[in-house]
C-alpha cells in the first residue's frame, strides 16, 4: 500500500533544513523557476525507507553545488577544497535527514538505510514518483524526489 | 565540560561538535556506538553524550542500553540527535535511559536550549 | 550591510504609533534581519527597497506585516527554564498553602505571542496539581495573528526543538504529519484572547502574571502603565514573573522583589496605591521567601517513569529536564 505524501510537506522539510542547519536563515530554498535544469556533471544522494512502506528519497544537483553545500555544512572558506569524502558525507547527511523526516510523516512503522551518493542516479524499479521538485539555493537547482515501491 | 559527539556522518559530527564548543565544551568523537563505548572505557565517563540513531555496527539505542547498564559510566548525561521523530521513537529512547531528544534538522539555539533544560549549560542569556 | 537612515526611522515611528513599543537607535540589525525575509517574499532586492515600497502605499496590509515582524520574537517553550522552575516549586505551593485547596490558581500569560509561554505554564500546572484541579491560564497578545496561531496548539519539529523537554513533547502533543498539535487537556486549561497591555485589564483577580522580556520595548511612562494595570489584575500577594533582564525597580513601587529558587520573581505589595513614577530606593524591602515546601518528586521524573513503566531498565541517575 501506499501512502501520500505532500509536496509542500517535503518542500517545508528542505525548507527547515537549509534554514537551520545550512543558512541559518530562512527563505534561502525556494521553487525553481524556469526550464528544468541540464545537468552538466550531477551528483545523486538517496536514502531508502525499509518496511511496511518502501521508498526512497534522493537528492540531485551539480558536483559545484555540492560541493557549495558541503563547504556551507562543513563550516569551510568559500574556495576551499572539499574531498570526495567530506562530499559524499555531507551530501549524503542532507538526504538522511529528509528522508527521515519524510518517514515521519508516514502512519506506518519502518527504518531508514544508510544514504548512499553517486555521479549516476541509479533510478528505482518498481518506483512511483510521489513528490518531485525543482528547488534554487542561492541560484543553484537541486532536484528533489520522493518515491514509494509498489 | 566534555562531551562526545556519536554520529556516523562526519558532517553531522562537524555541526554538532562547533555547537557544543561555542556553548563552552570540549568535545571528542565517534562513529559508531560500539566506537564511543571503546572510547568512554579508555578515557572515562564525559558530561554529556550526543548520540545519532541510525549507524552501522552499534545503534544508538544499543548503545543508550549498554550504557545505562554499566556502572563505570554513571552520572552521564545522554542525549539522542536524531532524525528518527516519530512519537513512538522517543518514548522507546527515553524509556531506553536517554535523558533528551532533540530532532534534525536542529539549530544551534535548539542545542542550546536544550542543555540548559539539563542544567549543563547557565540559562538565561541576554534577549 | 546596514541599512538607510530614513528607513529605520520610518519602520521606528510606525512601530511606536501602532504599538508603542521603541526601537532605539541601535536597534538598526533588528529591523533588517526582522524585515529581511519579507523584502525577498515581496521579491525586493533588499529592506530600504521595501520600506520605499510601503512608504509609497501609506497604510497598506504590509504596515501589519512590519509590526507583526518586529514585535513577535521567537519563543523557546520554558525560555529561560528558571521561571518555569520557580513557580513549579516555590509559587504555586506558596499560593495552595495560602489559598488552600478551595481555590485553583489563575495565571495570566501577557503578549503570550505564538502560545510557548502559556501552554509551558499549563504543563507546570498539570503536572504539578494533577489533572483534576481546574487551573486557568489566560493568554493574551496585542497581534490577532500570533493570537491564531497560539490557539491553534500546532507547531512545527523546528519550534517544538526549542527547549521542550522530550518528555513533555511525547506526553502533552501528539503528532500529526508535519506538526505536533497540543492535547485536549492542556486546551481545556489555557483561553486566548486579544489584549493591550495599555487598556484595562483582564478582571477576576490572578495569583500569578508572567510578562516576560515585553517591559524592555517600553520607554518608562508606558512601563509604569502596563506595571500597574498587572498590579490591578493581581490578587493581593499575587506574583509578577519578568524577564530575565526585567525589574519592577526604579518604575513601579507597588511591588517587592523576591528570591525564588536560583531566579527572582515579583510580588505585589500590599497597598493598592498607584506607585510614584520613580520611587524612592528600595530600603530592604526584599526578603527570602519563606520556607515552602518541595513537591515530593520532580515532575520530569514522574512522567519519565510513566514512560517507563513497560520497560524494565535502570532509571538514568540525572533527571531529563527540570531539575
Amino acid at each position: 500500500m501506499s501512502q501520500v505524501i505532500a509536496g509542500e510537506d517535503v518542500y517545508a522539510i528542505a525548507q527547515d533544513i537549509f534554514a537551520s542547519m545550512v543558512d541559518g536563515d530562512v527563505g534561502t530554498i525556494v521553487p525553481w523557476e524556469g526550464p528544468p535544469p541540464g545537468w552538466q556533471e550531477p551528483v545523486t544522494a538517496w536514502v531508502d525507507l525499509q518496511g511496511d512502506w518502501a521508498g526512497r528519497a534522493s537528492l540531485t544537483t551539480e558536483t559545484s553545488t555540492a560541493h557549495a553545500l558541503a563547504r556551507a555544512l562543513l563550516g569551510f572558506g568559500e574556495d576551499e577544497p572539499v574531498e570526495r569524502a567530506d562530499l559524499v558525507d555531507a551530501f549524503g547527511e542532507v538526504v538522511n535527514v529528509v528522508g527521515g523526516n519524510v518517514k515521519s510523516l508516514l502512519e506506518t512503522t519502518g527504518s531508514l538505510g544508510l544514504p548512499q551518493v553517486a555521479d549516476v542516479d541509479p533510478g528505482l524499479p518498481g518506483g512511483l514518483v510521489l513528490s518531485e521538485m525543482v528547488l534554487a539555493w542561492h541560484g543553484r537547482a537541486l532536484e528533489l524526489v520522493v518515491r514509494a515501491v509498489l | 565540560m566534555r562531551a562526545l559527539v556519536v554520529d556516523d556522518s562526519r558532517t553531522m559530527r562537524v555541526i554538532v561538535a562547533r555547537a557544543l564548543r561555542t556553548l563552552g565544551f570540549e568535545t571528542d568523537d565517534a562513529e559508531h556506538g560500539q566506537a564511543a563505548l571503546d572510547k568512554l572505557a579508555a578515557t572515562g565517563p564525559v558530561d554529556l553524550v550526543c548520540v545519532d540513531w541510525n549507524m552501522p555496527v552499534m545503534d544508538g539505542l544499543e548503545f543508550v542500553t549498554a550504557v545505562r547498564k554499566d556502572r563505570s559510566l554513571r552520572g552521564m548525561t545522554i542525549m539522542m540527535v536524531t532524525t528518527e521523530s516519530e512519537q513512538s521513537q522517543i518514548v522507546r529512547a527515553l524509556a531506553a535511559g536517554a535523558h533528551e531528544y532533540l530532532i534534525k534538522p536542529f539549530t544551534v539555539d535548539a542545542i542550546r536550549d536544550k542543555l540548559e533544560l539539563l542544567g549543563l549549560v547557565a540559562a538565561g542569556e541576554p534577549v | 550591510m546596514s541599512i538607510a537612515r530614513h528607513t529605520f526611522a520610518y519602520v521606528a515611528e510606525h512601530v511606536r504609533r501602532t504599538s508603542a513599543i521603541q526601537l532605539d537607535d541601535g536597534k538598526e540589525y533588528l529591523v533588517e534581519s526582522r524585515l529581511m525575509p519579507l523584502a525577498r517574499e515581496a521579491g525586493l532586492p533588499d529592506v530600504d527597497a521595501y520600506v520605499a515600497r510601503l512608504r509609497a502605499e501609506p497604510g497598506s496590509a504590509a504596515h501589519d506585516d512590519v509590526v507583526e515582524a518586529l514585535t513577535t520574537n521567537e519563543t523557546s517553550w520554558f525560555r529561560d527554564v528558571a521561571p518555569f522552575e520557580a513557580l513549579r516549586r516555590h509559587i504555586l505551593p506558596e499560593i495552595a498553602e495560602r489559598a488552600g485547596a478551595r481555590r485553583a490558581p489563575r495565571i495570566w500569560s501577557a503578549a503570550c505571542s505564538t502560545g510557548q509561554e502559556p501552554w509551558s505554564i499549563a504543563m507546570v500546572l498539570e503536572e504539578t496539581l494533577g489533572p483534576d484541579v481546574r487551573a486557568e491560564v489566560l493568554a493574551t497578545d496585542l497581534s490577532t495573528q500570533v493570537l491564531e496561531r497560539a490557539r491553534t496548539g500546532e507547531y512545527s519539529q523546528l519550534e517544538v526543538n526549542r527547549g521542550l523537554p522530550a518528555a513533555m513533547l511525547v506526553r502533552h502533543l501528539e503528532r500529526h504529519g508535519m506538526h505536533w498539535r497540543v492535547g485536549d487537556a492542556l486546551r481545556r486549561t489555557v483561553t486566548f484572547r486579544r489584549h493591550n497591555l495599555l487598556d484595562t485589564p483582564p478582571s477576576g483577580g490572578f495569583d500569578v502574571v508572567f510578562l516576560r522580556n515585553v517591559l524592555i520595548y517600553f520607554d518608562l511612562p508606558t512601563r509604569h502603565a502596563v506595571l500597574e494595570h498587572v498590579r490591578t489584575a493581581l490578587r493581593p500577594d499575587g506574583w509578577l514573573v519578568l524577564g530575565s533582564a526585567e525589574t519592577t525597580s526604579g518604575v513601579h513601587d507597588g511591588f517587592e522583589r523576591v528570591q525564588v529558587g536560583s531566579t527572582v520573581a515579583f510580588r505585589a505589595t500590599a497597598a493598592t496605591r498607584p506607585g510614584p513614577l520613580v520611587p524612592p530606593p528600595p530600603a530592604g524591602r526584599s526578603a527570602p521567601l519563606a520556607a515552602v515546601p518541595h513537591p515530593a518528586a520532580p515532575a520530569l521524573a514522574e512522567t519519565l517513569s510513566l514512560l517507563r513503566d513497560a520497560a524494565p531498565t535502570p532509571t538514568p541517575t540525572r533527571g531529563a529536564g527540570l531539575t
